[in-house]
């Protein structure tokens, strides 16, 4: 297993988006935040300003199971990978996601996975992402996750 | 960058879409283009609270795509000083009108009845908004994030709140997460055209520019913004930082301008609200800085045990305004009085430098317990000065009313113009380090600490010895190099990291082809355009009267003198291009 995306201190997040820009930039080549694999949201409850939405490379995903086509699966990694050959834009696999980490690209209709590169986490002022080793995301307080 | 102007009709209920490539080539964008479109929409002599009228929001070629480009400037007839007002705010706005493929967004005319606009990209939608007029500034954010966010990208949310319905000439608008276009009234303007909301956002974006050259300027930014230090002070205790920092060098302005040092600065101090009352820590969009500072106000609003928080932002600027110079030493009621005008959408130092002329005036017997209706005025009195919040609040015609409309009409109209401490017609900001920033202040486009830095020019003579002409001629050299800044746009708190080479690089990338020299061209034909515009509406550069106490009192430099101001004021004439003689019939 690869390592994993993992947000260690949400509570440190200013909202700057900088991540967000950077996956966008890196994997799509778009000068804007749109694009990204992952979301920062605003959070108005008491436990820090903002809310991640960051791909958990699940075992045994139900983003994956949802997807009647096969376009979505995971390899050893844990990754997802997507054949858009495949994808009938049904976007079941989005909503299956109940903590809305799979995001949805509008203006190609796809959804985006995660490649866990860790991009997002090398333009984060504040140190909030990392990439982790699996087992080491386990020992994360969940306070400070998601 | 885009090369579109989305121009927007209230009166018609109409929108269109204009691709002007032509502007955008010459001009760049931020405050240059808004200028070029003030000079194109705005008929000089129109009301500035009447449907001629225009509000002008731009951005520029680095918006959105370079770190801390993240402001939008806002240009408007100002109804506070009747000629040009211009403004900034961060937050989101630069972001998603980015998102929806605008550069300059134009609002003309006025609606009859109370209205939301929502844009998203080509889309406009004019939809009622009698059920939140009336609402606060933190009430219609609430209910309009909750409510109507589309699905695409981030969406902005520029409102107005009850100060801008009633158009107090300083009401402001509040831009997302306590941003403001703070000075100069444009809330009036969009309560003048019935315009309570604007919402934006889309989904459009521009390709990644040679993609070698661009990570590599794309770091050299980042990478000082979070790791030199150039910006560190603003994420730490912020700006608040300089309240014991001016007070030290004797620069911080305490009850209405008497004095230059607070006594209990240090109950005020940055370092006080970080350590004691320091919520949260976040950013606008795009800036890995984060210098917004939210405090938690924790109040009691019943005896067994009811309390209520509410996070507050706070600055120098909000502190020295609520608090030195009305000579309130207790962070919370500075944060109570700060809350209210968050809610109300007021400018925080413009009613600041009025709630002071006021207790200046009570005590000098220019007004009296008839005028505010049994209240006495003093200074320190933060209950007082809360009650005389709430009674603004009732737009009852009369001294309440009047003080919605600044210090120096009030100044006026009671017969004490030399305690206002207004310069231009603008409140002062939270300076008193000597006369280049009360020369700022007089001469600057905006009438702001912001437009020539005269402040920190005051802060380096400590250091150093120049004459006066060469320290003028500096101020002069930084309008005119601000010209550039405020047309990328960036934040100003960046404007280290921005370097003479790193800006140059950006615009052969992101814009075009240019040479310093065409740059210093550009730089002094937009500040030119600007006083001629505001000649145009009447004002004049002869008119350099300091307020009639600010001779009287000693500054971090000394005591200043009328005639210290003008000789000045004659230089910086002279450097800018612009005949103190002059008139625009």
């Amino acid at each position: 297993m690869g390592k994993v995306l993992t947000a260690v201190a949400r509570e440190q997040c200013i909202g700057c988006l900088s991540c967000m820009f950077a996956c966008s930039r890196t994997w799509h080549k778009a000068l804007t935040e749109t694009k990204s694999a992952m979301r920062v949201r605003s959070y108005t409850g008491n436990d820090g300003a903002f809310s991640l939405r960051i791909c958990r490379a699940c075992e045994n995903p139900d983003c994956v199971a949802a997807c009647k086509t096969g376009a979505l699966t995971q390899n050893k990694s844990g990754v997802l990978k997507l054949d858009s050959e495949k994808c009938t834009f049904c976007k079941e696999c989005v909503e299956a996601c109940l903590i809305n980490a799979l995001q949805w690209d509008s203006e190609k209709q796809l959804p985006l996975p995660c490649s866990h590169c860790g991009i997002c986490a090398r333009y984060c002022p504040n140190e909030v992402l990392t990439l982790l080793e699996r087992k080491e995301v386990a020992h994360v307080d969940e306070d400070s996750g998601d | 960058m885009w090369m579109k102007i989305l121009e927007i009709d209230l009166t018609a209920g109409e929108h269109k879409v204009i691709e002007d490539e032509d502007l955008f080539h010459m001009a760049m964008g931020g405050t240059a283009v808004a200028t070029h479109l003030m000079e194109r929409y705005c008929d000089p002599q129109a009301d500035p609270l009447g449907a001629d009228n225009v509000i002008v929001l731009a951005t520029g070629p680095f918006s959105n795509i370079l770190p801390v480009a993240t402001k939008t400037v806002a240009m408007f007839k100002s109804p506070h000083t009747g000629e040009l007002g211009e403004s900034h705010a961060g937050g989101r706005l630069a972001m998603s009108m980015y998102n929806a493929g605008f550069s300059a967004i134009v609002i003309k005319g006025a609606a009859t009845e109370p209205l939301l606009l929502d844009i998203d990209e080509d889309t406009v939608t004019f939809l009622p908004a009698g059920s939140i007029w009336g609402y606060s500034t933190t009430a219609t954010d609430r209910v309009l994030r909750s409510g109507r966010m589309g699905q695409r990208g981030k969406r902005s949310i520029m409102r107005i709140g009850p100060a801008g319905e009633r158009m107090s000439t300083y009401a402001c608008a509040t831009v997302d997460t306590q941003r403001h276009f703070g000075r100069l009234g444009l809330g009036a303007v969009m309560g003048s055209k019935n315009l309570k909301a604007l919402m934006i956002g889309g989904g459009r974006y521009l390709p990644q520019p040679d993609r070698k050259r661009f990570r590599a300027l794309y770091d050299t930014v980042y990478e000082s913004v979070v790791k030199s230090g150039e910006m560190r002070k603003y994420h730490d205790l912020g700006t608040a930082v300089n309240i014991r920092n001016l007070n030290h060098l004797q620069g911080l302005p305490t009850r209405n301008f008497s004095q230059s040092w607070f006594e209990s600065a240090e109950k005020i101090s940055g370092e006080v609200f970080g350590d004691t009352y320091l919520a949260n820590q976040i950013a606008c969009a795009h800036c890995p800085c984060g210098c917004i500072h939210l405090a938690a106000l924790r109040e009691q609003f019943h005896e067994e045990h009811g309390f209520k928080t509410a996070q507050v932002s706070y600055d120098f600027e909000l502190i020295y305004a609520l608090g030195s110079n009305l000579s309130i030493d207790d962070p919370r009621a500075i944060l109570r009085l700060l809350h209210k005008v968050e809610k109300e959408g007021w400018d925080a130092m413009s009613l600041g430098v009025t709630l002071s002329w006021a207790t200046d005036a009570f005590l000098g017997g220019y007004i009296g317990t008839e005028e505010t209706g049994g209240l006495v005025l003093r200074f320190g009195d933060a209950d007082t000065y809360l009650e005389i919040l709430n009674r603004m609040g009732e737009g009852t015609p009369g001294f309440f009313s009047n003080l919605e409309r600044g210090a120096q009409v009030c100044g006026e109209l009671y017969d004490c113009r030399h305690l206002a401490m207004t310069f231009g017609k603008n409140e002062a900001a939270g300076y008193m380090t000597g006369p280049n920033a009360f020369t700022d202040f007089i001469v600057g486009v905006r009438h702001s600490h912001l437009d020539c830095a005269g402040y920190a020019l005051d802060q380096a003579m400590v250091k150093m010895e120049i004459s006066v002409e060469d320290q003028v001629k500096k101020m002069a050299d930084e309008a005119k190099f601000r010209m550039l800044l405020n047309s990328l746009v960036i934040c100003l708190f960046a404007r280290n990291v921005y370097t003479k080479d790193i800006i140059s690089e950006g615009l052969n990338l992101l814009w075009r082809e240019c040479t310093t020299d065409e740059l210093e061209t550009f730089n002094a034909d937009i500040l030119r355009r600007k006083y001629e515009f505001k000649l145009k509406c009447g004002w004049q550069p002869t008119d350099l009267e300091l307020p009639g106490k600010l001779t009287e009192v000693i500054t971090g430099a000394g005591r200043v003198t009328q005639e210290d101001i003008d000789i000045r004021a004659d230089i910086y004439w002279r450097e800018v291009g612009i005949p103190a003689d002059c008139h625009v019939e």
